[in-house]
Order: C-alpha cells, then structure tokens, then sequence
C-alpha cells in the first residue's frame, strides 16, 4: 500500500464535510503517526520474524463499502452453519459494517453499545493513546469505520457477549474494526470475539481492542481467529487492569496466511491478574505470530502467561513474551510459558521468553520449549493398538487441548475441540500448500 | 494322545542390534499355547531388548533370524497390528501421556483390537461394565479413569494400571518386562493376582525379571536364562531358584565349558 494510495483513501473518506472536528482531528493525528514510520519491516526487532510485505505491498480498501446482499447471505450461512449460541447478545459486523438484521439481544442487555467515533466525540480523556504506540493500530484509529464502545457498569454481572467480525467473499477488502470494553467497579463479563470468513478473500483485518477494567471487575475474553487461508490479520489488544481485577484471555489461532497479534496487559493497580493463553495451528505456508507484554506496574499482581504452537509442513509460528516488572512492583508473581510441537522438519517456530525485572522481591518463571511428537508416547499408543496416525493425531490434540482445557465456557471449548479436531495429523490443513 | 501343536511363539536364531551393536546373538525361544515363561538374566543380557522388539519398537535392527507368532511372521507387523492380533506388553517403563486420559485411551485400545476382530465397538456403558470388576481387583480408583495416562502416577499404579490394560483387552500373549522392579510386596501381590486371573489354557505368558520373588506368586512352566545375547539354559520353577540362591555366573561358567 502506498503512501498515495492511503492518502488518497483518507481523503475521500474522512474529510471535514463528512467528520466532526474532533474525531477528524484524531484520524489525522494518528495517521500522521502512521506515516512517520510507515509499515513494520524485519529490521525492527519486534518484526525480526514476521514480514508484513504481504500487506504492505498489497492493495487493500481500508474502508470497504457496507457488504452486498450477497456477501450478507454468505455470512449469515457461515454462521449458521457454526451454530454457536452462548444465550447471550451477538453483534454482527461484516465487512467492518454492523449488521442489524444477524445481530440478536443487543436491545435486552443494559449496557451501552456505541459507535466508538461518537464515543471520542462525547469523551474528554482521550480513548485511544494507550494504543498509540502500535504502527498498525494507527491505522486502525485513523480508518476505523465506526467501532463499537461498550460500557458495563458497576457490579453487574452479564451473560456471554459474542461479537463476529465476518469477512465476505471479496478480495482486497480491509475493515479495521475497533472494540472498546470499560468494565465497571466489580462486574463482570465474557465476550467471545470471533473471526470468520465466508468463502476464501484474500482479505486483511487490522482489528483493535481495548479494555478498561475497574477494580474488582472481571473479564473473560475468547478470541478465536479462523479466518480462510488467504487472510492476513493484524490485531491488538490493548488491556489495563484495575485493582484487584481479573483479566482472561484465550487467542486461539486456526486460520489465516500471515497473522500478528500483539497482547499488552498493564497490571496497574495492586491485586491485579492476567491469565493469557494461546493457541496456534499453522500448516501449509502459514504464519502466526504472538507477541505479549504484560507490564507489572505495581505491587502484588500476577500474570501467568501459557501459550502453545503447533505448525506443520512449511507452518512458521512465532512466540514473543515479555514481562516487565516495574520499580517498587514487590511481591509480583510471573509465570510464563511457551511449548511447541512440529509436526514437520520443513516447520520452524521462533520463541522467545523476556523478562525485565526492576524490583527484588519478585516470583517469576519462564520456559519455552520446541520439540517433535513423542516417539516413545508413539510407541505406547501403537503398542496397544492405536494405529500410527491416530496416535499422531491424538498426541498433538492432548498438546493443544492444554490450551483449550482453560477456556472456562464449555459452549465454546466443545466448539474448539471439535474444530481442533478437524485439523490434526491426517487432515489437509496440513498436506494442503496455497 | 497329544496332539503336537504349533507353538504361539517360535524365536529363531534371533540376531538384533542398535547401532551396529549386537545385542541378541542368536536367540531360540518356543511358547507353547497356554504355557508361562520366564526369562532371567542378570543386567544388559538383552531381556528388555527381546521385549521391545517382539512389540515392534523402532530402533532395533534385526540382523538375522525369525519370529513366528501364531503362523504369522511377527517381525513383518506394526506394533498395532501385533497388539491388535493379541500380542501385549507391559512396559518396564509405562510412559506418561499429559492430555490423554485413561478411559479414553483403554477404550481406544479395546476397540481399535474388537474392530480387527469384525467385532462391534463398545459404547461408554458397556466399557464401564467391563472394567468395572478388573480395576477393584487392581485396586484402582474411579477417579483414575479421568486423570491422564499414567502422569504423576507412583511406580506401583503405573505398573498395576499395565495391568489393568492387558486385563481389559484379554490378550493372547502377554509379554511383562520387569513388571515386578520398584513394587514393594504388597503391590506384587495385586500385581501377581491380576496376571494370575488371566491365566488360562489359550494364553501364553512371557515374563522378563531379574528376580525370583516375583515367580513365587505367577508360577512359571519354564524359566530361560539369558545371558550375553543368548539363551544359555532352560529349566524349571527350580532353576529360578537356584538362581536366586547362587546369582548367574554358575551359568555363564557352564555354558563356557560346554
């Protein structure tokens, strides 16, 4: 994408006819931001093993038309066939437009779901600086298409939110959704984010999510990415945790060509928790590559970070953790750890555990591991009787399901399982080369 | 009159190495059906080694030689197809499967052997019938069933839970590497009583140890003594005992002279 092109892109959409002076204002400034350093390249350390020239120099619509009838009818079966159901409210967005008509209990549930640029317009403080850092998510702030904001207030407790972002059958499309969660003092909430294509699109989703959590709140976010094998998708999410509040989160990562997703957790207030773990499949000339930081800004908080890979023939997955305790961050507890399974000698994994520590009373732990398929567990299996490539399969679905096995919501870890299921040794996710 | 029957296991000339070592030199051993045998041998004699490569482990190469199990040739199967044609080992060693519970993989195994067999596959229900009598005769608990294969288990209820897998897929050969190392009297006798209920005119039992005792709870028809890659004598229940009395180098010092 050239700087022309996003130019020219920007102008037509986001001039003062159609924009508020404030929300104008912010898309100018973060896409200034953007343009300073343009499109990460491997000689930035952060990414040293994820090259984003499929993107780059791609021709993208970063802000695609509302979705077709067709496209429309195409999602609607892709979900139907899906069938998830967690009894609470479904917000659907295709294309990065909401759609009304496959949305379901958004008027029953009593917290606020807002369009994130009215959101900026009404708010003082700024929404979005935390995110700034990100090159991609200034993208993200300076073509969103409307966003969504949502606000649960204090102690309430909520049935599961799902939100599926879709992307119709159409190539070059690049919606840069944006998710804003504030959790009020002591409520709680689970939200299910889904990624889903109808068809193949070579598509890029550039999506951003933030979260806000008030002391005592707790949060359950489940991402599950299974986007089509031409997808490119680059995400963050951008989470600060409130005093003896309790952050979860489980990416699990099925699809997609080239995805790149960024975690950030401040823990800034004492009592805070994270509880991070993810999961990727990669076969077949995939690539998916995570990147945490969780920063330990005070005292007594605790992460526990647990991540697991598995990629096939020509698979590359990529782990990067981080841990940062802060001066005066007494009593932290940091765990953290990377394991991962090739399944192919032609598949390469890059993990790297980091941990900075500026306070002397701390407990932390990390280990990353990369290794093949047990041959003496192989052996074990066969030898009572479970063919060969059952017993590949079952091992590397007992390695993943360590993952799965935390996702509290069982609606959803059955429909993980399943999936999972699908895609082991044996099936064509991992013979299949695109 | 007898009958002359084939055996359920003929080793012939039996030459195995890993990495252009040797380890069988030259092995004969014939099981008769419904016969129990025991093979000693003091360390590094290649008991395990005959173990493993009757069970189809990789990593073994097999120089020279033949295995017959049944009229078929072993050596030619997959470890599946051997355990699904009823050969069973128990490990020296049980490995730990993180992820994998027990039910799943005992059903997996019973079923992947009833499928060979043309036999329909057991639902949840009949499976826990079916075990239920063999894990209180293995003194194993409910709960085992859902915790994973073999992972934070003591040495003893690995080994009892061995037990309970060839109890559970009835094989027609059973194979028991030093089942009794590590087991304190107590469990060798849970252990012994599970391998002693299976005992029956169609099977044939071989089992690897180092020590007499276990022998004295699972009677033996015939006791080997491998030493050196070979088998160097064959006798008894005695023959164990005399073992146990005076150690192997009488033994390798006759066969020496002979």
């Amino acid at each position: 994408m050239t700087a022309t092109t996003l130019d020219s892109q920007f102008a037509r959409h986001f001039s003062a006819a159609q924009q508020q002076g404030e929300a104008l204002a912010r898309r100018s400034a973060a896409f200034a931001r953007f343009k300073a350093q343009g499109f990460p390249t491997r000689r930035q350390e952060l990414f040293k093993y994820t090259d984003l020239k499929p993107i780059a120099e791609g021709e993208f619509d970063l802000v695609p038309a509302p979705p077709t009838t067709a496209h429309r009818a195409a999602v609607a079966e892709c979900i139907g066939a899906a069938a998830l159901d967690f009894g609470g409210p479904r917000l659907v967005f295709i294309d990065g437009h909401f759609a009304a008509e496959l949305s379901t209990g958004t008027g029953q549930v009593p917290f606020e779901i807002d369009s994130f640029a009215e959101h900026w317009d009404r708010s003082a403080a700024p929404a979005t600086d935390a995110a700034d850092t990100h090159v991609l998510a200034n993208l993200n702030a300076a073509f969103m298409h409307r966003g969504t904001y949502l606000r649960v207030p204090d102690r309430l407790r909520l049935v599961p939110l799902h939100v599926i972002f879709a992307a119709g059958p159409t190539d070059g499309l690049a919606p840069q959704p944006r998710l804003r969660i504030d959790i009020g003092a002591n409520a709680e909430l689970t939200v299910v984010q889904q990624f889903l294509d109808a068809g193949n699109p070579a598509a890029w989703t550039n999506p951003v999510t933030e979260v806000r959590q008030d002391a005592g709140s707790h949060l359950a976010l489940y991402r599950l990415q299974e986007h089509g094998g031409a997808h490119c998708h680059t995400s963050l999410l951008d989470v600060d945790v409130g005093r003896d509040a309790h952050f979860a989160a489980a990416y699990v990562d099925l699809g997609g060509r080239l995805v790149r997703n960024d975690i950030d957790v401040r823990l800034s207030a004492s009592g805070a928790e994270a509880d991070l773990s993810g999961l990727f499949l990669v076969g077949a000339g995939r690539h998916v590559d995570d990147h945490v930081r969780v920063d330990h800004s005070a005292a007594h908080t605790r992460s526990l970070q647990t991540f697991r890979g598995v990629a096939g023939a020509k698979g590359r997955g990529v782990f990067n953790g981080k841990v940062i305790v802060h001066p005066g961050a007494q009593k932290v507890d940091a765990r953290q750890s990377s394991d991962n399974l090739l399944l192919a000698s032609n598949a390469e994994i890059d993990t790297k555990p980091e941990l900075e520590i500026y306070a002397d009373d701390v407990k932390c732990a990390h280990g990353a591991t990369v290794g093949e398929l047990d041959s003496e567990q192989l052996f074990y299996l066969r030898a009572r009787g479970v063919d060969a490539e059952a017993a590949r399969a079952l091992l590397t679905f007992a390695f993943a399901n360590r993952v799965v096995e935390r996702i509290a919501l069982g609606r959803l870890r059955d429909y993980v399982t399943q999936r999972i299921s699908g895609l082991l040794p044996g099936h064509d996710h991992w013979e299949r080369s695109t | 009159m007898k009958v002359m029957e084939e055996p359920m296991l003929k080793v012939e000339n039996l030459h195995v190495g890993i990495d252009d070592r040797p380890i069988l030199k030259g092995l004969h051993l014939s099981v008769g059906v419904g016969e129990v045998h025991a093979i000693m041998g003091p360390n590094g004699s290649g008991k395990s080694t005959l173990a493993q490569v009757l069970a189809g482990k990789e990593g073994y190469t097999v120089t020279s030689g033949s295995v017959t199990y049944r009229g078929a040739d072993l050596l030619a199967m997959t470890p599946e197809d051997r355990a699904r044609a009823g050969l069973f080992l128990a490990f020296q060693y049980p490995i730990e499967i993180p992820g994998v519970n027990n039910a799943y993989l005992l059903k997996a195994a019973l079923n992947a052997q009833r499928q060979a067999r043309g036999e329909p596959q057991v639902d949840a229900y009949e499976f826990m019938r079916l075990i239920k009598d063999k894990m209180e005769l293995m003194q194993i608990p409910a709960d085992f069933l859902n915790r994973s294969v073999n992972e934070g288990f003591s040495g003893g209820e690995k080994k009892r839970n061995e037990i309970l897998q060839m109890l559970t897929l009835e094989p027609t050969l059973c194979l028991l590497d030093e089942t009794d190392s590590g087991l304190d009297v107590d469990a060798l006798k849970v252990v012994a009583a599970g391998v002693n209920s299976l005992r029956g005119p169609g099977r044939s039992m071989i089992l690897v140890t180092h020590y007499e005792r276990l022998l004295e709870l699972i009677v033996p028809d015939h006791v080997h003594v491998l030493a050196n890659g070979c088998i160097l004598k064959s006798g008894d229940r005695q023959l164990a005992r005399d073992l146990d009395e005076r150690g192997y180098d009488w033994v390798q010092e006759e066969a020496v002279r002979a």
